[in-house]
């Protein structure tokens, strides 16, 4: 009682009542569509029926016999995609960050490009490149070897997870790059002095050090792929590789089941907490990783000699996987009347841009556009700041059960957009908000809320406690430690998760798509609409138009204004 | 106690959104009888000209009306800029009445309606779609509307609309198969011959070869037949696909040979383009209707109406052929026209099972899943 008691004291001293009260309103607006949809899960029957309240959803769950098989394929794929994707993109942010590497300005930005690509845009180009009969390669092999070995297979598991590892890769990069940037050197120092080499130090000092960022991203990553529908149906059912979000989609799909679906994804839920709870129990001791210190901090910039050209070839190497040749392909298909190997080969004598006017009269296209650019800044900015703001009420108030925050802010990633965006549906209908941009905007803010706040918290254990405490002693309140030591030294992750969420909400289709309104167009779900009819090349072409307007701005935000996305 | 304070009014609050859900729940559905959409006959010129009387007379009933309504709000799963094509015509056709649309696929349009129709809320008027007007229909969110032009359409339903139709063909690709080598029946490519070469959309899921496998067993009436023809299917061993279009778009790729089975309109647009693509005009197709269900609780009720009429008249018609739709009607004669592509004679299958148009699950779990999966 006494603790407690004291602890008010404190945080009323402190002030840190304002974040925690604003944590409780995001995580409000997290958890109230996510239990209306939990409460779903225990109804009977279907949409439109008299509903009660019974087990029955659950108990066709656990009846299920190929659950375990499933779940098994899932489970796979995700860890294959998020190690991966990870990965690579931890690699990419030392090689970056920390090392010599040749052409600074390019090996900076090339990483940062592939972000741009929608997945299932390179879903599509990987399908055309890797397909046993009829891929790129495959008949290049043929063409040049004179059999054909189907060597690669885009409908395999391991076509499905280096599709989905790439698309990865960014978010891990985004992640891990203000980590490397912002290192205690002492460190690292201290192994040079003792006769370490470069490539030992990394391994045994600075990956060590970067372990919480890397498991957010990993969780991250590994979430995201579980719970994703276009990488399975397009590349893993003509394989006969069936994973687990396919249930849940046929729940809603062919029963028209919402309570059905959420039922299964509970199922991820779990495995989300599971997930979760690994992830918190290997960063308990966050103060093990504190890379700044109240002792001052500055990068160092390793001198990794010959290998240097290694590193740069690595970033190239991925910049060409990762998009120059995907939207190669792209262009190539928006331009030839139909994809197959050998009108793909006559290029460019075949080559035509009807498939861009056809884009550029499409009827939502700028209207779109303007709401989709217009939503995507403002709700980069508040879930961006918001996801701070708790990840700073938990790692920094001491506030006794913020660690729930922990658990809600993650919580959406266990659920398939489609069913989140049910339980937002109910609670706008009947009020002013509904068909508005505003219940758009809210489901945004929802699906994306996990990244903006992992990153946060991620970004908040490598600062040690001693900045702020210091402050605390000597009484700041809750803003100044917030606002002046916080925010400040955040500021690399900060500019990452603007600019990773700003690309995800702009590209946006599954949490949109239910939100969108008569009138209130959203780009992504109008443009991307011609993926869905089959009209592939209309849609690379819609595509392409698209990356370059997002490619220019990227580039003029880098060029001519300085902005720096996580550096 | 703050903190206790806090959970108390989250839980109140949360308490509240779940009683008006159950709410909603308790709204009870509709008790409209489920009708079954009835091939019809070839209609003599006399039917034409009835049904274009008939048309004139419901639009000048039906026209002020909505005039005064002023709107009409679309629910479609049809690309946006057919969508838009035929919105901008009947607002041409009949001023006064704005027209906005929201495109979605049969299933988030399903879920969106059901969860709009139990909030009470009057947001959509029409409902253009294959699938989902039938199953809203099931679940009473349907309003009744029979056609005054019944006696011209291929396939009429007594309470939605057919203002369109999904045509099925059996379709292949001319580089990879010859003519000689081409399948002479739907059954026929259970062939084993034809193992590796099929791209099979998934039976087990609401798409076209459910909807396909749902009008040969209305139409075989043959048990043994039937469970011979989906074992066959199986034996070929080759994935079965959850994507119509991406599945359409590998076989012209050259991925697969033949395309079990795709839709006409985007055959006959593809081979426009000069794509190696054809289909097998001796295999009867396999006809659905598309539908312009009206919403039970429709904000502009007439406008709804108007526009399900001027849809099937000439008129209408002559837009959805435009976007190189299907016509719902005997006597339109277009590229898409099952008279024009097919051979004279052809008798197109219909799908006209109730229990699949309303519980396509339930039908396949009845009879499809037993001998797919056993």
């Amino acid at each position: 009682m006494t603790i407690s008691w004291n602890s008010f004291k404190i945080a009323y001293r402190q002030g840190t009542f304002v974040p925690i009260f604003a944590s409780l309103i995001a995580g409000g607006a997290i958890i109230t569509p996510i239990i209306i949809v939990l409460l779903r899960s225990v109804t009977t029957g279907k949409l439109g029926v008299a509903m009660g309240f019974s087990a029955e959803n659950y108990l066709r769950v656990f009846a299920d016999r190929e659950i375990w098989s499933l779940l098994n394929n899932s489970l796979l794929y995700a860890a294959g995609s998020a190690a991966l994707g990870t990965g690579v993109g931890a690699m990419l942010a030392w090689i970056v960050a920390r090392t010599n590497t040749p052409g600074k300005a390019l090996v900076e930005l090339m990483p940062l490009y592939p972000i741009l690509m929608p997945p299932i845009m390179k879903n599509i180009a990987w399908i055309l490149l890797l397909a046993p009969k009829s891929g790129i390669l495959n008949n290049m092999i043929e063409q040049i070897t004179g059999t054909n070995p189907l060597f690669f297979n885009a409908f395999s598991m391991a076509g499905m997870i280096w599709t989905f590892g790439l698309a990865c890769v960014p978010l891990g990069y985004l992640f891990l790059l203000p980590v490397f940037l912002s290192f205690d050197p002492s460190l690292e120092e201290s192994a040079y002095i003792a006769g370490s080499k470069p490539v030992h130090t990394m391994l045994h000092i600075t990956f060590p050090l970067a372990i919480p960022a890397f498991l957010s991203a990993f969780v991250l990553n590994f979430l995201r792929a579980l719970r994703s529908f276009e990488t399975p149906v397009l590349q893993g059912t003509p394989g006969g590789i069936n994973v687990f979000v396919a249930r849940v989609y046929d729940s809603m799909a062919l029963e028209f089941n919402t309570g059905l679906a959420t039922s299964y994804s509970m199922v991820l839920v779990v495995l989300s907490v599971i997930t979760l709870m690994f992830y918190v129990r290997a960063t308990r001791f966050s103060e093990r990783y504190a890379t700044i210190t109240g002792k001052g901090y500055r990068v160092k910039v390793i001198d990794i000699g010959p290998w240097k050209y290694v590193t740069f070839l690595a970033v190239f190497l991925y910049f060409l996987v990762g998009i120059a040749i995907p939207f190669i392909v792209l262009i190539v298909v928006s331009m030839i009347p139909y994809f197959d190997y050998e009108t793909f080969m006559q290029f460019p004598s075949n080559a035509a841009l009807t498939n861009y006017y056809t884009v550029m009269k499409h009827p939502s296209f700028v209207n779109g556009l303007y709401n989709s650019l217009t939503l995507s800044i403002t709700i980069a900015l508040v879930t961006v700041l918001s996801g701070i703001i708790m990840a700073f009420t938990i790692y920094r108030t001491r506030a006794y059960g913020t660690k729930i925050f922990e658990f809600i802010g993650t919580l959406p990633l266990a659920f398939p957009p489609l069913v989140l965006s049910v339980g937002l549906v109910i609670i706008f209908l009947g009020t002013p908000l509904y068909n508005s941009l505003w219940a758009l905007g809210l489901g945004l803010f929802v699906a994306y809320f996990p990244y903006a706040f992992r990153n946060a918290s991620g970004s908040i254990v490598n600062i040690h406690k001693e900045l702020d405490e210091a402050a605390w002693v000597h009484g700041a309140r809750w803003r100044h430690v917030f606002f002046k030591i916080t925010l400040p030294i955040l500021k690399p992750s900060v500019g990452g998760a603007l600019f990773y969420i700003f690309i995800e909400a702009i590209r946006n289709v599954d949490v949109a798509i239910l939100l969108a309104s008569p009138g209130k167009e959203y780009g992504p779900v109008t443009l991307f609409e011609y993926f869905r009819v089959g009209q592939w090349a209309e849609a690379a072409a819609g595509g392409v138009i698209y990356l370059i307007i997002l490619i220019i701005a990227v580039s003029i935000a880098k060029f001519a204004f300085n902005l720096k996305f996580s550096l | 106690m703050v903190k206790n304070t806090t959970l108390t009014a989250a839980i109140v609050f949360l308490a509240s959104v779940c009683t008006a859900q159950s709410g909603w729940a308790a709204e009870k559905a509709a008790d409209k009888p489920a009708q079954k959409p009835v091939q019809k006959a070839q209609p003599s010129g006399n039917a034409t000209m009835a049904a274009a009387k008939a048309f004139e007379k419901v639009s000048k009933e039906l026209y002020p009306k909505a005039k005064k309504e002023g709107a009409l709000i679309i629910y479609s799963v049809w690309d946006i800029e057919h969508i838009r094509a035929i919105s901008d015509a009947f607002s041409k056709r009949y001023p006064g009445i704005k027209t906005s649309y929201w495109q979605g696929r049969n299933p988030e349009i399903v879920t969106r309606v059901l969860t709009e129709f139990q909030g009470g809320q009057p947001s959509v008027d029409t409902i253009l779609s294959d699938n989902a007007p039938s199953v809203l229909r099931a679940a009473g969110a349907m309003a009744s509307y029979e056609t005054v032009q019944k006696d011209v359409l291929v396939l009429h339903d007594p309470t939605l609309p057919t203002v369109s139709l999904q045509v099925q063909a059996l379709t292949y690709n001319t580089k990879k198969l010859k003519p000689a080598d081409l399948p002479k029946s739907w059954e026929d490519v259970a062939n084993p011959k034809y193992k590796g070469l099929v791209a099979l959309d998934d039976p087990m899921r609401a798409g076209p070869l459910s909807s396909m496998l749902a009008g040969l067993w209305t139409q075989w009436n043959d048990q043994t037949r039937f469970n011979k023809f989906i074992k066959g299917l199986k034996a070929l061993n080759v994935p079965v696909h959850k994507s119509t279009s991406a599945m359409f778009r590998l076989v012209v790729a050259g991925e697969y040979e033949i395309c079990m089975p795709a839709l006409l309109h985007d055959v006959i647009h593809d081979k426009e383009k000069g794509t190696p693509i054809d289909y097998v005009k001796s295999v009867p197709p396999i006809v659905f209707p598309r539908q312009a269900g009206i919403y039970a609780k429709a904000p502009h009720p007439s406008a709804a109406k108007l526009f399900a009429e001027w849809l099937i008249s000439e008129e209408g018609q002559k837009t959805i052929d435009g976007i190189g739709r299907e016509s719902s009607r005997n006597d339109f004669k277009s590229k898409t026209s099952i008279e024009m592509a097919f051979p004279k004679g052809t008798k197109a299958i219909p799908v006209t099972d109730k229990l699949y148009l309303e519980d396509p699950k339930k039908w396949l779990d009845r009879n499809v899943k037993p001998i797919w999966e056993g």
